[in-house]
């Protein structure tokens, strides 16, 4: 459990500092900036208490936030993911699985886990953009940096995940 | 009272992410007005320290070009100093005192250089991180300039660390005027590319050519008068008709920005007490 807990606390270092540092930088045609530290979120196993989730992706967020002067717009759409997790996940989870299931390509399924991947990072995006443009409204440039950014993060994550699977 | 802490224990992660959710959302909207937030941006420790490091890597790579640039901008300065200083002593009798005045003028301007440990051109409100705040003597609301012009406003500073609203930020509002003409108006932003601003409120009945200067205007006490902004390069008529407005290219390369100053400016700001002290005093002379 503590193991878990160490691992699960260099997950969230790694992916802090990665975004922070290098994925902030990137803006691909002015609108795509991988997301990466959604990657967190999904990992979250069947059955993880649902407290846990929440308190864990709040926490991401408002990291997230602090190095990009925005705060609240990652916390609050981290949280909004991180209640919507076991419920999304709900579905996919094969017949007969173990009770502490993890997703992933090898678990889930190759199909099963892109799917899960664009919905929630879609979500997230969604909900992301939306609330860094509140006062500023744009429709294109709305629509283009949900598309831009979810497609982006989904092969971000979808390419790690395949690193870690070989 | 049964039913209600088993209603509870049931659903007690919906309470906690409507409490997050809630939690989220003030710092979404108190954060322009609240001070206290300044923890939650990137002037707190952690995150300053790690954006100096970041920034000490990357200057290494980027040195070379900055070092080039302030050569330049050196002997061009000196050019121009040598040149005005030959100018003044011609048409003034006696230059000791001339050099007096300049070296007085000098010291009003205390000048904090600092380096900025974090910088974003390409969203719509950018801020920039440096790496000296209120122990370096930094206050809120003092002007910032690097070599070759205005970087922006100090917005909060922590005991280390600053944020300054830059020039390409929306919010960002500075008094310009265009150089040996004296016409004024208001420096804005409006996103896209990082070397385009607009100057908005020049009258309709100003002289200029294309390519003329626009300097800082001094009047908006944040600023001394002079300092460097850009050359304007197209005029467009107001969006009421009133006015012209102006597009400037920055002189200022904020992709590139490394090493900044800080302008402490005490008699600025005795100048805007006594200015705000007259306005009282009319005011209450209306009532």
């Amino acid at each position: 459990m503590a193991l878990d807990l160490l691992k699960r606390l260099l997950f969230f270092a790694i992916l802090l500092v990665a975004q922070a540092l290098v994925l902030n930088h990137i803006h691909l045609f002015n609108c795509a900036t991988p997301l990466l530290y959604v990657y967190l979120v999904l990992l979250f196993p069947r059955n993880f208490p649902k407290w846990a989730i929440l308190l864990w992706s709040f926490a991401l967020g408002l990291c997230v936030d602090s190095f990009t002067n925005t705060p609240g717009v990652a916390a609050g759409s981290m949280t909004l993911i991180g209640a919507l997790q076991p419920y999304i996940f709900e579905p996919f989870i094969p017949r007969d699985s173990a009770e502490d299931l993890e997703p992933g390509m090898r678990t889930l399924g190759v199909t099963s886990f892109v799917y899960y991947t664009i919905i929630m990072v879609l979500i997230y995006c969604l909900a992301y953009f939306t609330l860094e443009t509140f006062n500023f409204f744009n429709w294109i440039q709305w629509l283009m940096s949900i598309g831009g950014s979810t497609i982006l993060t989904v092969v971000l994550i979808l390419v790690i995940e395949n690193i870690r699977r070989g | 009272m049964h039913n209600l802490l088993e209603f509870l224990a049931k659903y007690h992660h919906w309470f906690l992410f409507v409490v997050l959710e809630v939690v989220s959302f003030v710092l979404l909207f108190k954060y322009n007005s609240y001070q206290g937030s300044v923890w939650f941006s990137s002037a707190n420790v952690v995150a300053g320290k790690l954006y100096e490091w970041d920034s000490a890597v990357e200057s290494f790579f980027s040195l070379t070009k900055v070092n080039q640039e302030l050569t330049t901008r050196n002997v061009y300065l000196e050019r121009q100093v040598e040149q005005l200083n030959n100018q003044l002593t011609a048409l003034t009798e006696n230059p000791d005192a001339a050099k007096a005045g300049q070296l007085q003028m000098l010291n009003d301007y205390k000048l904090i250089p600092a380096k900025v440990v974090h910088n974003a051109i390409t969203g719509q409100d950018n801020l920039i991180t440096i790496d000296k705040g209120e122990a370096d003597g930094v206050r809120k609301d003092m002007g910032v300039a690097c070599g070759n012009g205005i970087v922006g406003i100090v917005y909060m500073t922590s005991s280390h660390y600053s944020v300054i609203i830059p020039v390409l930020n929306k919010n960002s509002n500075i008094s310009v005027s265009i150089a040996k003409r004296g016409y004024f108006g208001y420096l804005h932003w409006q996103g896209g590319s990082s070397r385009i601003a607009y100057v908005d409120d020049i009258p309709r009945h100003a002289h200029f050519r294309l390519y003329d200067k626009v300097v800082t205007s001094g009047y908006s006490s944040v600023f001394p008068p002079g300092v460097m902004v850009g050359k304007i390069l197209h005029v467009y008529n107001s969006a009421d008709g009133l006015s012209y407005r102006l597009e400037v290219e920055l002189s200022t390369d904020f992709g590139l920005l490394r090493d900044v100053c800080v302008i402490d400016d005490a008699i600025m700001k005795q100048r805007l007490e006594l200015l705000r002290a007259a306005q009282d005093s009319l005011k209450t002379k209306e009532h």
